[in-house]
């Protein structure tokens, strides 16, 4: 049987034993398009769910929602990746494990990535899930660990700009900002029912798109994700402006894994750095 | 605010410091007469920990040359942790200002006890000295008023 | 006869305009994957390739994404109020696409609707726009749906037609157009044509007649159940026009500002009673549609829309309008989860 075979048959018989009432998966229109993401209740339906290296969505994003909780408990598809954000999710008890079932679908890492994170992830058969799809001759199990240096190479490389030059790269990339705000819509960890940026009486970050409204708003994104986020890339894939998000994601998760040893999403008991504190904690800058 | 000669230039300095700790050992300077330069202005907040990375931007953005953050020893908060939580945010924004290209030198941190009016005074003085010779910030000002 | 222009000579007469003061934006390859209108720095920068077009709009020049409308100053309890400083500079779209061009006739109807919009007006005075007509399109276009296509003037003061080999024919359509190519170009015989456009996929009379009689439809939450409420549509759609006014600055004064907003956004509709209209996201994205295909049509009587697919292109999830539009068109008979182009 071949994974998307074996894929079917697990959701119907979901559906059908009613362990489930939606399967939040991926479909698409024809082979090599973008696979979208898809609500199914129908067991009839699962014929349309793919799974391919096009299936780019993270769907956690919609466990959330209110309309998509209101259609029952879900089965939901979950890469390596996404699966971190639901670690995530349930740590900050967003979401509860019981109330839920996931299914783990496995990236094969040589083909060309679907992000520009797939090329250093360690993360590339999801760890947790409920059901695991992998198991057949056609899909064999994915290339192992990556290292904190092939994880952040990419800031590495970037931080040999002298301070004078990042701040006029990153003016240059956050000039293109139009305050879409689809790096938050797009984000499973960008949660809040009121965001800051929404706020006013008094406004906090100017909603305005000039560098001084951008340059505030992502600092407060990247910082409101420290710790927090999985590097699923989603906002810089969602972002229209073609702005190098992950670089400012990146340079928060690096800090959270050189000081405290903390990954999001990897280590489902592990304490997040932001939220929690110690006596402990060790740093050079505080006289 | 204007931008001052090279000649004249007097750096802007904010202080957020902690209630229980920092601005006791401000008021302490002020009640044994330890002179220290007028550059400081001292915003006062409960604790470091409600300290919000966000006023340190905001404080470039309205065109400070230099930010202090000061509050209780470890282990001295009022609140118990509230300067825990201080820390390791700071430990982890550093980075990001790093990333962005904000000078960390016009960031400082201290920790100054209610007791410490003398190194209130010191460390108002050094760091309003550093500031001058380092000159205005002007890279955050000029991309606010773009 | 037809006037004609060397590609070379095209990009040097760009490198002029700017020489003499002008903005001209046009689209430049910012990363490997990402073609976006941009105030171009020099013409080396400007990207003339029609096989992509940029994923944002050309409305920018007109409507931009921030715009002070007038400065207030306090002194003591008086305000001052000053106009905010007019753009001064003329300036040109060179290498919009016919559906960037055909925008501006839908925009000119809203910003000069009860009232003229003295700052759209100016900027739309003081705007040339020279588009390139399509000799390809890609899966996300559907103009020629919408009574445009790849060659359509509509809008455009100047055209430039690809010519096999690589430079353009010119053809000047209004005055703003002629003053800025007479004496640049070359008398030739050869013409340019633009491509066939993609094959029409639907019938906007008929998503009209649709949308007329199924506002309660039930299916309206299951072709959008998949929107982020991102709003990447709103901001790169050239016909989406939608603004948030508010004052921005400190205890010595600042400034009412005009800034892109986006009915896909959860506060939108948000009242101060805290009653939200459209409290979910596919009713947020039934209303984009409606405003398109509806609403502005009963006002206007033209679409909202000009079929660039600029929405289904930067859409994260590949929603945008025309999988709804298809869905619609297949008279709504989709099978529960069916999935929708």
């Amino acid at each position: 049987m071949s994974t998307q075979e074996r894929l079917h048959e697990t959701c119907r018989r979901l559906l059908e034993e009613g362990t489930v009432q939606v399967v939040i998966g991926y479909a698409h229109t024809a082979p090599g398009e973008p696979a979208f993401p898809v609500f199914i209740s129908d067991p009839a339906d699962v014929g349309q769910l793919v799974w391919n290296r096009c299936c780019l969505a993270n769907l956690t994003k919609y466990l959330l929602r209110q309309e998509i909780r209101a259609l029952g408990k879900p089965a939901i598809f979950v890469k390596g990746c996404d699966e971190r954000a639901l670690v995530v999710l349930q740590r900050e008890s967003q979401i509860d494990p019981a109330q839920m079932l996931s299914i783990g679908v496995a990236c094969r890492g040589e083909e060309s990535p679907r992000h520009a994170a797939c090329a250093a992830c360690d993360v590339r058969r999801p760890r947790f899930c409920d059901i695991m799809i992998d198991e057949v001759p056609d899909d064999p199990p994915p290339v192992a660990a990556s290292s904190a240096a092939a994880r952040y190479a990419d800031l590495e490389i970037f931080l040999t700009k002298t301070p004078a030059e990042r701040v006029a790269y990153w003016t240059e990339e956050l000039s293109r900002c139009v305050k879409c705000y689809a790096c938050r819509q797009a984000c499973p960890l960008c949660y809040c029912q009121r965001c800051i940026a929404d706020k006013n009486r008094p406004t906090s970050i100017d909603t305005s798109a000039t560098l001084k409204g951008n340059f505030a708003w992502h600092i407060t994104r990247a910082f409101h994700l420290a710790g927090r986020c999985v590097g699923c890339d989603q906002c810089t894939r969602a972002c229209p402006a073609g702005i190098d998000l992950r670089l400012l994601n990146l340079s928060l998760a690096r800090a959270a894994e050189l000081q405290f040893a903390y990954r999001a999403g990897i280590d489902r008991q592990a304490d997040p750095p932001i939220g929690t504190c110690s006596e402990r904690d060790q740093e050079s800058f505080i006289q | 605010m204007s931008e001052p000669d090279a000649a004249g230039f007097e750096p802007k300095i904010i202080a957020y410091v902690c209630n229980w700790c920092t601005y006791l050992g401000a008021d302490l300077a002020g009640t044994n007469r330890l002179q220290y330069p007028a550059n400081v202005r001292i915003v006062r907040l409960p604790c470091t920990g409600r300290i919000d990375f966000n006023l340190v931007v905001k404080a470039f953005e309205i065109g400070a040359d230099a930010v202090l953050i000061s509050g209780c020893h470890p282990g001295d908060c009022h609140y118990t942790a509230g300067n825990y939580h201080a820390r390791r945010r700071w430990m982890l924004f550093r980075e990001l200002l790093d990333t962005l290209g904000i000078e960390l030198d016009r960031v400082h941190f201290h920790w100054i006890s209610a007791a410490e009016g003398r190194k209130f005074q010191q460390v108002m003085t050094e760091i309003t000295e550093k500031t001058r010779q380092m000159g205005p910030y002007r890279a955050y000002r000029e991309i606010c008023q773009s | 006869m037809s006037e004609i222009i060397s590609a070379a000579e095209l990009r040097q007469l760009v490198g002029a305009w700017l020489v003499q003061g002008r903005r001209v934006i046009g689209p430049a390859r910012i990363k490997p994957e990402r073609v976006l209108f941009v105030p171009l720095r020099d013409a080396g920068q400007l990207l003339l390739d029609d096989c992509q077009r940029p994923a944002n709009s050309a409305k920018e020049a007109v409507f931009p994404r921030h715009e002070k409308l007038y400065e207030f100053r306090f002194q003591g309890k008086q305000v001052e109020i000053l106009d905010a400083p007019p753009p001064a500079a003329p300036q040109v779209v060179i290498g919009a696409r016919p559906c960037d061009a055909a925008a501006l006739p839908i925009l000119d109807r809203v910003f000069n609707w009860d009232c003229r919009d003295a700052h759209y007006n100016r900027r739309r005075d003081l705007t040339t726009l020279v588009t390139l007509a399509c000799r390809q399109h890609d899966r996300h276009c559907f103009c020629t749906s919408l009574g445009s296509g790849p060659g359509d003037p509509c809008g455009s003061d100047a055209m430039l037609y690809g010519l096999d080999d690589g430079n353009y024919e010119v053809r000047t359509l209004t005055e703003k157009g002629s003053a800025l190519f007479t004496g640049h170009t070359h008398a030739s015989d050869k013409v340019g044509l633009a491509g066939p456009g993609p094959q029409p996929v639907l019938d906007p009379h008929a998503v009209g007649a649709f949308l007329k009689t199924h506002f309660e439809d039930p299916r309206w939450a299951r072709w959008s159940a998949r929107c982020l409420g991102c709003g990447a549509c709103a901001c790169t759609c050239p016909t989406c026009h939608c603004f948030d006014m508010v004052d921005e600055g400190g205890a010595a004064g600042g400034a009412k500002v005009r800034n892109w907003d986006a009915c896909q956004h959860a506060l939108f509709t948000l009242h101060a009673s805290g009653h939200n209209p459209r409290g979910t996201q596919w009713q947020r994205q039934r209303q984009r549609v409606y405003h398109k295909f509806h609403i502005y049509p009963q006002k206007f009587s033209a679409i909202l829309c000009t079929g660039c697919g600029n929405c289904t292109r930067n859409c994260p999830v590949q929603l945008g309008l025309l999988p709804v539009l298809n869905a619609i068109q297949g008279g709504g008979r989709i099978a529960p989860g069916e999935a929708v182009r």
